[in-house]
């Protein structure tokens, strides 16, 4: 099974979809086979216990993710199936309904179709006319049902439960059969794409539970999701006899056993994934009122013995006038925003504006000009933002002179919708002020750059003390360099006396040549750069190299001997 | 005294002259992601009151559709409205005045996965870089129409499909085909704003509408016929079977039994076993369970379709008043004659 979901406008139906375990309360059994040295030592058992629960009495409407005919609707609905659609896939075949198998095995005839596939759903949506039926609400689940099927349902204790209660003929005559029960039920995913949000869309996947009776026209219905858990008692397993329409015999072929029973467990929803495509309208199907039933039902029946049902869900519709989503959809008016029905009402103006009385700053009552963002024709958008307070944007009409508020509202809309959101003003000051803090970050940084020189620019975003402090350290280790003016030549070049700029700066002399020369010369020769003489280069030597100089040695020896010697005859002429 | 490195004189004037603070492409320019979603589905009219969308309830009557173009000014003048709070001096104001192009810019952008955030498709950053990075979506700002619905059928049909098509393309549409897809307008917002009116926007000017019923509301129904109903043969993927040649083509229809004792109640073990009999020919879904049997009776949803300039369905003369829209995007189209037709079947209850 994908969960990709069909293509858009397409649905996937599927026969049912089982959960892995129905309802109820389980028991589980541990116990571990050990044998060692051939010899059985199994390890202690464990029971445990757990419940598997889910809607049985009642049903959240929250669960409940579509109707039709819609909830009080009014419409032409007989030639419909109700059906519900259920926000759980696996709601209908939670339960079982009949898991002592009372109600018995369908008769199969000749040419037969096989057993549907998967287990009949716990519900049925019976449809009951207005008259038909009573509900009940907050009834004890004993008063619902008779007692031996209180018995099987496990004797709940403390339920309350709503109620529909009909007679008995009716309630076998509009009844489906177990296998009738299996079809109306299926699963199908749809595409959810193009959808108009609402709570509970949930993941695609619905159930669906349908009624077997058409609505008959001109009347009130209400439709009645059933609970039929343990309803062997109203639930046949096979249906009723047909009317003989058409001209056709009734059933009259011998039974033949049906196949095995359904399978109690299936992991997934199992079944044929039929595409439901090409979706489309089919126009021209002829649109009429049905005709009166032909055949009169044993609705009148003699004595009336009732028929109590736990009701999961109901709700009510008319039968009655056009009301279709086709006749509503063909009923529309149609038209661009600002049209209105009686011209002038209100008037509404070329440009799509409405007059609305305004009460200004100081009290006054005013007219003036409103225009919705929706448009009935394509508008230049202002390029002059962003504007900064609402009396920005208010504009005044050149022909009539009325103030046009459209954008100063829209300003304030978006102001107090703003506003209203703390958390919005919240990261509205964080984008600010990060923006701040970092530009204040980059000015610091180009103040301390100017001062020190650094070995690397710094960068905002990354950490500035690290590279501050390297550009510092290695400041340090090198050391302050050789002073580039020893004598303090450049000091004496300052003396007012010697400095040619400040002698022509001083007497207003026209160039620096002039200065110059009155100061005797060429400034520059007293700063002459003398040059050391470069050092002899020798080439790298070992210790060894060294001792076996023997000349060198030699050398070395003499030397030695001559200041012993000299030594020596400075002592008192002894060695 | 040490002096400081800064002078907090000198840092404000450094601050004022460069009023964006920080540069477009740091990254704390960049908006925060609340914000940037919240400017976004502003941006979208998403919380506005309805009175500023609908001045006069007269302009929105009972039963009626309105076609329109989003004011572009009208949404960037809201978003200017949200950041104006927390505006308190001349250096916010510099601020936004410098970095509202980038704003607008992005906000172009972003609108473009409001609806994805709305539907909870995934986190706001992985969404944002998808849509930045495509360059199918990160274009520049589009033109903005849509349309507001007010009917029955939004409080009685929820969930309804909605889709906007670029060409006018006629029926068979598909929606699911690779043109169709092409031309399909991408559908900015769609929402009930209170239980009988829904808001639809799309990006670009479409040229065909099509309003759906609801897929997972797809009705079951029969048809009447004299005496009792029937259904016609579909096949698996839902469309009915048509035997002849394509001018004469002819459903086939399959009578349906009711029960004895209720006229209105069908029998469907016998509906179910007549469909068994169908010849193998017709190819029908094989009647395995509940799928096939609601293929079977499935009434197919209505689309309606909203196109032309024309409106083809309506009392004439209702369009004079005041204006005529220059581009008009669309009005129904449905057939005169099967609407008078359909009218005076429902009045007097007998099919013409």
């Amino acid at each position: 099974m994908s969960d990709d979901g069909p293509p858009p406008g397409n649905m996937y139906l599927y026969d049912n979809c089982t959960p892995p375990l129905l309802d109820g309360s389980y028991r589980f059994d541990v116990s571990t086979a050990t044998t060692i040295d051939a010899r059985d030592q199994n390890l202690p058992s464990a029971v445990n216990y757990f419940n598997v629960e889910g809607p049985r009495f009642t049903l959240s409407p929250a669960l409940v993710a579509g109707v039709f005919p819609p909830r009080n609707g009014h419409g032409s609905f007989q030639d419909n199936l109700p059906h519900i659609a259920l926000g759980r896939r696996t709601l209908p075949w939670e339960r079982a309904l009949d898991p002592s198998n009372l109600i018995g095995t369908p008769k199969h005839r000749q040419g037969d179709p096989p057993s549907p596939v998967g287990p009949p759903p716990w519900m049925a949506l019976l449809l009951f006319e207005e008259g038909e039926y009573t509900i009940l609400q907050n009834q004890k689940l004993q008063d619902v049902v008779p007692p031996d099927v209180f018995q099987r349902l496990g004797r709940p204790a403390n339920i309350t439960c709503d109620a529909v209660q009909s007679t008995l003929p009716l309630v076998t005559s509009i009844m489906p059969s177990v296998e009738e029960l299996t079809v109306l039920a299926n699963v199908r995913q749809v595409n959810k794409e193009d959808r108009e949000l609402a709570a509970g869309s949930g993941d695609g996947w619905f159930s669906v539970v349908m009624s077997n009776r058409v609505p008959a026209p001109n009347a009130k219905f209400c439709a009645c999701l059933v609970s039929l858990e343990e309803r062997s008692d109203i639930v046949p397993a096979d249906p009723p006899p047909d009317a003989s329409i058409f001209g056709l015999p009734p059933h009259d072929v011998a039974p033949v056993v049906a196949a095995g029973n359904p399978q109690p467990f299936q992991l997934a929803a199992s079944g044929p994934q039929i595409t439901a495509g090409h979706l489309v309208s089919h126009t021209g199907t002829s649109i009429g009122t049905a005709r009166t039933p032909v055949l009169v039902g044993i609705d009148k029946f003699p004595f009336h013995r009732v028929v109590t049902l736990v009701l999961l869900y109901s709700w009510k519709f008319e039968c009655i006038g056009p009301g279709s989503f086709r006749d509503l959809m063909q009923g529309l008016n149609v038209a661009m925003f600002g049209t209105v029905a009686d011209p002038g009402h209100p008037p509404v103006a070329d440009t799509g504006h409405i007059k609305i009385s305004l009460g200004d700053r100081a009290g006054v009552e005013e007219t003036v000009l409103y225009r919705s963002p929706l448009a009935p024709f394509q508008l230049t958008r202002d390029d002059k933002g962003p504007y900064h307070s609402a009396d920005q944007c208010r504009r005044v009409t050149p022909e009539t002179g009325a103030e046009d508020v459209t954008y100063a509202c829209a300003f304030e809309v978006g102001r107090l919708l703003a506003a209203a959101d703390p958390r919005l003003a919240q990261e509205l000051m964080r984008w600010r002020r990060e923006a701040f803090r970092q530009s204040a970050r980059g000015d610091t940084f180009k103040a301390v750059s100017a001062a020190i020189p650094l070995p690397q620019p710094i960068d905002v975003h990354t950490p500035a003390v690290p590279v501050v402090a390297a550009g510092a350290t290695e400041r340090m280790l090198t050391g302050r360099s050789p002073s580039a003016d020893p004598y303090s030549f450049n000091p004496i070049q300052q003396v007012i006396g010697l400095n040619a700029a400040a002698v022509k700066d001083t007497w207003g002399l026209s160039s620096n040549e002039e200065a110059v020369a009155i100061l005797g010369g060429n400034a520059g020769t007293i700063g002459a750069s003398v040059t050391a003489p470069p050092a002899t280069s020798r080439p790298a030597t070992t210790i060894d190299a060294v001792a076996a100089d023997t000349a060198s040695l030699k050398n070395l020896s003499s030397a030695r001997d001559r200041l012993i010697a000299n030594a020596a005859q400075k002592l008192g002429g002894k060695p | 005294m040490r002096l400081a490195w800064v002078k907090s004189k000198d840092a404000l004037r450094l601050r004022m002259t460069q009023p964006q603070q920080v540069a477009q492409g740091e990254p704390e320019a960049e908006m925060p992601p609340y914000m940037e979603s919240f400017l976004a589905s502003l941006r979208l009219l998403i919380g506005v009151p309805f009175e500023y969308l609908v001045p006069d309830p007269r302009l929105l009557p009972d039963e009626s559709i309105r076609f329109f173009y989003l004011d572009r000014s009208w949404a960037d003048r809201v978003v200017d409205g949200a950041v104006a709070v927390g505006k308190i001096g001349t250096r916010e104001q510099a601020h936004h005045q410098a970095h509202a192009p980038a704003v607008q810019q992005q906000l172009d952008v972003t609108e473009r996965i409001v609806r994805q955030i709305q539907m909870r498709k995934g986190p706001f950053g992985d969404l944002k870089s998808a849509n930045d990075s495509d360059p199918a979506t990160n274009g520049t700002a589009q033109v903005i129409t849509g349309f507001l619905l007010r009917s029955a059928a939004v409080s009685g049909w929820p969930a309804m499909d909605v889709r906007a098509y670029s060409v006018d393309i006629p029926e068979i549409l598909q929606p699911w085909t690779a043109d169709a897809q092409k031309a399909q307008l991408k559908t900015l917002r769609l929402e009930r704003l209170s239980p009988s009116v829904m808001i639809a926007l799309f990006q670009g000017i479409p040229q065909l509408v099509t309003i759906e019923e609801p897929h997972h509301g797809v009705q079951f129904g029969v048809e009447p016929v004299f005496g009792g109903f029937q259904i016609d043969e579909r096949g698996p993927d839902g469309n009915k079977v048509k035997v002849g040649t394509p001018p004469n083509q002819k459903t086939k229809p399959v009578p349906v039994h009711v029960r004895q004792s209720n006229s209105r109640v069908l029998s469907i073990a016998s509906l179910r076993r007549a469909l068994f009999q169908v010849p193998a020919a017709d190819h029908l879904p094989p009647q395995t369970g509940g799928a096939s049997f609601a293929v079977e009776v499935l009434n197919p949803p209505w689309r309606q379709r909203f196109e032309g300039t024309q409106d083809n369905a309506g009392p004439a003369g209702q369009q004079s008043s005041g204006f005529l829209s220059s581009i008009s995007i669309a009005v129904r189209v449905t057939n005169d004659a099967t609407k008078v037709a359909l009218q005076s079947a429902l009045q007097s209850g007998v099919p013409k």
